[in-house]
């Protein structure tokens, strides 16, 4: 019987090596120079670092910095709510040069920890000061009533994008009707939305059409949300549910959900997809064949630039805003677009930029 | 070996005192080495070293000796406190870390001393900080003396509630306590989702509760950042509150023999359908005031994915504490020094967060077949020192 | 005549506990060798270091007169050794076939297991020596007689020579014993040795050729079934005189305390198990309940102590209807319950000796106030009864699992006697128990007796039965099938009775 208990310890060592293999690919990275290097620490938020969302755009961004300008890097995750205090001390302790939170849970945790460090400078993604609003309460239900010389926030204007992916749609569109959802209603979500749609209404008042859009009305304030940011199943019912009401393109803003409706889109061929926050072709190439276009955040970016400005001392407080004249935000190459609908698309995009066209 | 009495009844005097811990904690404490090994070498295979993890761990979970000492001399030098409330915020945040735990790895105990297995405890523990979070935000103006108890209480009492649905639904109708219990944690945490969008959502977009008043706080004893609050004062009062209702009132006995043999407590009149009850609804009490520590001690508010599996890694620990009071807070605070050194260790030695979870499942699964153990350290067999039994079949 | 296995100056040490002391036995070729002695006596140590679970201190084993070494049970089988374990180690729900293959899978074409070929050889081995056992049927229903069978064919199946049975008998009915007996035979005729341990008295005489007696593990004797009587026997195992019969006084019947009117009971399965039964049960008088385990014995006691709820008819207990009351009414209504099954319903084996000394009355005074259990009343109650009743434990902490089935069944009875009862309701009382242990327990139920308590007793051992009872009732089908004066009772009677036939003539009172 020992023999077999040893067989078993054995076993359940293996599996655990294995395990433990498959994870520790993504090990922090960085350089193991001098001390006093320019230190760099992200926290993520419940998602993760591989969420292949903002959290892995975002530390994209730390990664470029680290092999281009030679800052050390490193990332905490944070699996529950406390961890997200615990994990900004964390950085602190170890005279962490920029901190960079991801997401808007973060938002009163980074402004208290930033108010009582000035001297460390903190960047959040897709997030900015002030926040606090009506009754709100500084330092608990919002982080600050003020910008804060020492944070950056990085928010994204994804309507003006998400402008060009409505307009691409409706072109593209066979059934004449068009579809978006979201996850949870917040400004970060439904703002693609709000592009959407008037990228189609623009597109409906340019060519005397009438495309629909469903799942979103800006009028209103609502649309469709699943409630959630992780159910693939979700993903998958909601794109049938539009593919039932006529539509044939769906533009999911819920992360990975929205490869849920990718899936479906590809076993029935009824849709097209619109991605978001990242170039779907690449994070999700197996869905290549339905994918129209992408509404692309380019948070790596924006998180590198922040890094830049710190280390060389140009680090300014305040909002950084991606948009499409700072090549913040943009769409990915439609697919089958005529070179016409192209033409359009880049007239739209200098008018969006020159402010002659409103995105929302 | 059932007939291997011994002879003489003066042969053997009460079992040495320390011999008999010994026998109750050997399996535990050697799963715990023994995962810890089994961790060490996963790190290895990894490409890390072992030893500067386990240092960074273990820095991270008691804070460095460099930093207490650094801390102190700058306090006698200068009165500023500033480096020493930073060299014990490791200590104090693994503290933080464990109190929780104690009051979830508590409500699954008792359940296993009455032979039922309560999966629910996450669902509870939801449920308990949402109604905490309620009256912590709602009620305003009210003194601390009485705004405090009835956070408390109301978490209590919600977890009380979740708990008691699935003890209700095997007395009458002889439901299975898994199931159910699992059942109820979806529904805590849709509804959860569902409150924290609509009806409970603070103003603003964020899909997250208000904070609580001030007066609704577990008073913290140290400046910020450190966290440590009562809240770890009323789990120690908790366990043992609950030891002497196990062990020292009738309740208990009749709990503790329900679940070491229910044909024999119904032999000695007692009444296994009531016991069921209330052992479930004590159990959901004590795991909804696992969520209250949390929200009226550390966070102050609720959000979404505001448990971190505290109700599962509860099992854990009533299974590693041997359903016992004080084994349960011995295993809440290794799993609070383990979780709080995790940060340090995931940070300075760069080991993913995950090791410390494959050094928990290591030590549950040689604390569930603690047959390894004994082999691997060629320990005696214990006969029956399994008073608590896990649970019932799926039969009845 | 070859010594076919022989023990010499065998000792085995437990810390504490000198569980064999230099112990030598042989057994003859062909012949039968019962290992006589009470529970605790050493016997199922000594067979384990035969069988190679336990490394003797000290001490040989020659086999056909070569010593060898027994590391496991593999050696032992390997030394044509099989063992006959007293529980059973069989998977209910596999076939016999699949049971007996277990740990010997033979194969066909390296992985495909042979089943055909091995129910081929169970067929072969079941006709061989009258053992009757389907080789196809699942395990789980078979009832314990042939389960035990199929114990005995996994053994011959490895093909052992040397059989030892352990305690075989304590879970069989009287008819399945006597099927075992049977089989003992043929087994002997077919060349087998067998060491058949036990410490019941009659069957040793009626099968063993050779006796060895242990007590306290030591060897105090052997003896020649020729020669030996029960006594004798019992003088030896016991080390002092002991009575097997009971002696006791004519009953002085009194008032009735238990009515029985026309009750039907349904078991856990539903199935209406006991059917319309009637009978009384007065003040200082023992109501024996006779018959064959399994014809509503088991639900009738239930019914009365309010583990099952009855489905018709009436129960009256001094005169309060208690049909529909709880266990704990029945219990407070002054009735004292020794169960059936001692370890399931009669003592919480991983608690403490204290804590089953007051199972049933610990939230009374002195044991609690309020709430709040008092230890030290519980010490000192659990302290006076282990005394009194002579229950033999190092101490009252140990758990109850610890003890020998007659000390546990001590506690039980030092349990339900220390309190004030009118009804005592003793069912299988001394079932699996040694001698000793069986002359005391009687000695409690007559004296209970003669204070004026009403005794119903229900076993299947009709020895006791007539032993104890005053009046006898058998059960048969869930029926009465007549309810018989002691006195004028015989065995024969009550056999035919059990059976389910009426002797000539009906004898009802």
């Amino acid at each position: 019987m020992k023999k077999f208990y040893l067989v078993m310890v054995a076993l359940i060592v293996a599996s655990m090596v294995l395990t433990a293999c498959g994870g520790s690919a993504a090990a922090p990275s960085g350089g193991d120079t001098a001390a006093s290097a320019f230190k760099v620490g992200q926290v993520t938020d419940l998602g993760g670092i591989d969420d292949k969302s903002f959290n892995a755009t975002a530390y994209a961004g730390v990664e470029r910095a680290v092999k281009d300008l030679g800052v050390q890097g490193k990332y905490l995750e944070s699996t529950q709510q406390s961890d997200y205090g615990k994990n900004i001390q964390q950085l602190l302790g170890e005279k962490t040069d920029l901190i960079i939170t991801v997401g808007f849970l973060l938002g009163v945790d980074t402004a208290t920890a930033a108010k009582a460090n000035p001297d460390t400078k903190f960047a959040i993604v897709d997030y900015s000061y002030p926040d606090c609003f009506g009754d709100a309460k500084e330092g608990q239900t919002c982080g600050s009533a003020s910008e804060m010389p020492n944070v950056l926030g990085l928010t994204f204007a994804t309507d003006q994008a998400g402008f060009l992916a409505g307009y691409a749609a409706a072109a593209s569109t066979k059934t004449g009707k068009v579809a978006t959802f979201g996850g949870i209603n917040i400004p970060t979500v439904n703002i693609f939305m709000k592009g959407f749609q008037a990228g189609v209404k623009y597109y409906n008042a340019q060519k005397g059409a009438n495309v629909e859009v469903l799942g979103w009305d800006t009028a209103k304030d609502d649309g469709s949300f699943t409630g959630n940011f992780d159910s693939l199943d979700d993903g998958r019912s909601f794109a049938e549910s539009f593919v039932q009401e006529g539509a044939d393109i769906v533009m999911p803003v819920a992360g990975p959900v929205g490869l849920g409706s990718a899936a479906y889109c590809k076993e029935t061929g009824a849709c097209m997809i619109v991605g978001v926050d990242t170039d779907w072709t690449v994070s999700a190439s197996e869905y290549t064949d339905v994918i129209l276009t992408s509404v692309m955040k380019k948070m790596d970016n924006a998180v590198y630039d922040a890094i830049k400005a710190a280390k060389d001392g140009s680090f300014k407080g305040g909002s950084y805003v991606g948009t499409l004249a700072n090549g913040g935000v943009d769409i990915a190459a439609v697919k089958g677009a005529s070179s016409d609908l192209n033409a359009e698309l880049d007239a739209i995009r200098k008018g969006i930029i020159d402010g002659s066209i409103a995105a929302q | 070996m059932s007939n291997l009495t011994v002879p003489a009844p003066s042969a053997e005097k009460k079992e040495s005192k320390i011999g008999a811990i010994w026998r109750a904690i050997s399996v535990p404490v050697l799963a715990v080495v023994t995962g810890l090994i089994v961790g060490a070498i996963v790190i290895l295979v990894s490409g890390e070293n072992p030893i500067s993890a386990y240092g960074a761990l273990f820095t991270g979970s008691f804070g460095s000796p460099a930093a207490y000492v650094e801390g102190f001399s700058i306090w006698f030098s200068s009165g500023q406190t500033g480096a020493l409330v930073r060299a014990f915020y490791p200590l104090t945040e693994s503290l933080v870390i464990a109190t929780p735990y104690i009051f979830a790895g508590l409500a699954v105990a008792v359940g296993f001393r009455c032979g039922l297995f309560n999966i629910g405890a996450e669902g509870q523990f939801f449920i308990g900080a949402l109604c905490s979070a309620f009256v912590g935000y709602s009620l305003r103006g009210l003194p601390m003396i009485v705004h405090l108890p009835l956070a408390i209480l109301a978490g209590a009492l919600g977890g009380a509630l979740w708990g008691a649905i699935p003890g209700y639904l095997k007395a009458k109708f002889g439901a299975h306590e898994v199931v159910n219990t699992i059942m109820m944690n979806w529904i805590a945490f849709r509804l959860s989702d569902w409150l924290l969008k609509g009806p409970m959502k603070a103003s603003g977009f964020r899909p997250v509760t208000p904070n609580i008043a001030a007066s609704a706080e577990l008073p913290r004893f140290f400046p910020d950042p450190i966290r440590f609050n009562l809240g770890f004062f009323l789990a120690l009062l908790a366990a043992y509150l609950l030891y002497w209702f196990l062990f020292k009132t009738t309740l208990g006995f009749e709990i503790r023999s329900v679940g070491a043999n229910p044909d024999a407590a119904k032999y000695a009149g007692m009444n296994i359908i009531r016991n069921f009850v209330l052992v479930m609804v004590i159990s959901g009490a004590l795991a909804g005031l696992a969520g209250a520590a949390q929200v009226l001690g550390v966070d102050h508010w609720v959000g979404q994915g505001f448990s971190a599996g505290y109700g599962f890694d509860a099992i854990a620990l009533a299974l590693l504490g041997h359903s016992h009071p004080a084994g349960v807070v011995l295993a809440a605070l290794l799993f609070g020094f383990l979780r709080g050194g995790a940060t340090n260790m995931q940070s300075i030695a760069r080991i993913p967060i995950d090791i410390i979870s494959i050094i928990q499942g290591m030590v549950i699964i040689f604390i569930a077949a603690p047959a390894i153990i004994r082999g691997l350290y060629r320990l005696r067999g214990a006969k029956d020192d399994d008073e608590a039994v896990l649970t019932r079949g799926w039969g009845k | 005549m070859t010594h076919v296995l022989e023990l010499r100056g065998i000792t085995k040490r437990f810390p504490g506990v000198l569980a064999n002391d230099n112990i030598s036995i042989t057994l003859r070729e062909g012949k039968i060798l019962a290992l006589l002695g009470e529970n605790g006596a050493g016997k199922s140590t000594l067979m384990n270091v035969l069988y190679g679970l336990y490394q003797p201190d000290e001490g040989q084993i020659l086999v056909r007169g070569k010593e060898v070494q027994i590391h496991g049970p593999n050696d032992a089988i390997a030394q044509g050794i099989g063992m006959v374990h007293q529980h059973f180690m069989l998977v209910p729900v596999m076939t016999v076939t699949e049971n007996v293959m277990l740990g010997v899978e033979p194969t066909k074409h390296g992985v495909f297991l042979d089943q055909e070929k091995v129910a081929k050889r169970i067929r072969e081995i079941s006709d061989e020596y009258g053992l009757e056992v389907d080789p196809d049927a699942y395990v789980g229903d078979l009832p314990v007689g042939i389960q035990q069978r199929v114990e005995i064919i996994k053994v011959l199946y490895r093909h052992a020579d040397i059989l030892i049975l352990d305690e075989p008998t304590a879970v069989l009915t009287p008819q399945e014993v006597e099927g075992l007996f049977k089989i003992i035979h043929t087994l002997i005729n077919a060349g087998k040795s067998i060491i058949f341990i036990t410490h019941k008295l009659k069957e040793v005489l009626a099968v063993a050729d050779d006796i060895s007696v242990l007590r306290l593990g030591k060897m105090v004797g052997s003896a020649d079934p020729k020669q030996a009587t029960t006594e004798s026997l019992a003088a030896l195992m016991v080390g002092r005189e002991v009575a097997l019969t009971v002696e006791k006084e004519a009953a002085k019947a009194g008032e009735a305390v238990l009515v029985v009117k026309d009750l039907f009971v349904r078991d856990e399965r539903e199935h209406l198990t006991v059917q319309g039964v009637s009978f009384e049960v007065r003040e200082s008088e023992t109501l024996g309940i006779a018959g064959v385990q399994g014809n509503g014995q088991t639900e009738l006691v239930y019914a009365l102590t309010g583990l099952l709820q009855a489905e018709a008819g009436e129960i009256h207990l001094t005169g309060e209807s208690i049909k529909q009351a709880t266990p704990r009414r029945i219990l407070e209504r002054g009735v004292a319950h020794i169960p059936e099954d001692r370890q399931r319903h009669g003592l919480i084996l991983s608690f403490p000796i204290y804590d089953n000394m007051m199972l049933c009355t610990y939230y009374k005074e002195p044991f609690a106030k309020g709430v709040s259990l008092q230890q030290k009343a519980i010490f000192e109650n659990a302290e006076r009864l282990t005394e009194q009743y002579d229950v033999r434990t190092p101490n009252i902490y140990v758990h109850a699992g610890t003890l020998s089935g007659g000390n546990q069944q001590k506690v039980i009875v030092a349990r339900e006697f220390s309190r004030p009862i009118k009804l005592l309701i003793a069912s299988q009382p001394t079932r699996g128990l040694d001698v000793g242990s069986i002359e005391y327990i009687h000695s409690q139920i007559v004296k209970k007796r003669d204070e004026g308590a009403g005794v119903l007793l229900v076993s299947s051992e009709l020895d006791e039965i007539l032993a104890l009872s005053d009046r006898i009732a058998v059960m048969y089908k869930g029926q009465i099938m007549a309810i018989l004066d002691a006195k004028d009772a015989t065995k024969e009677q009550l056999g035919l009775l059990m059976a389910g036939i009426h002797p000539t003539a009906e004898i009802r009172n």
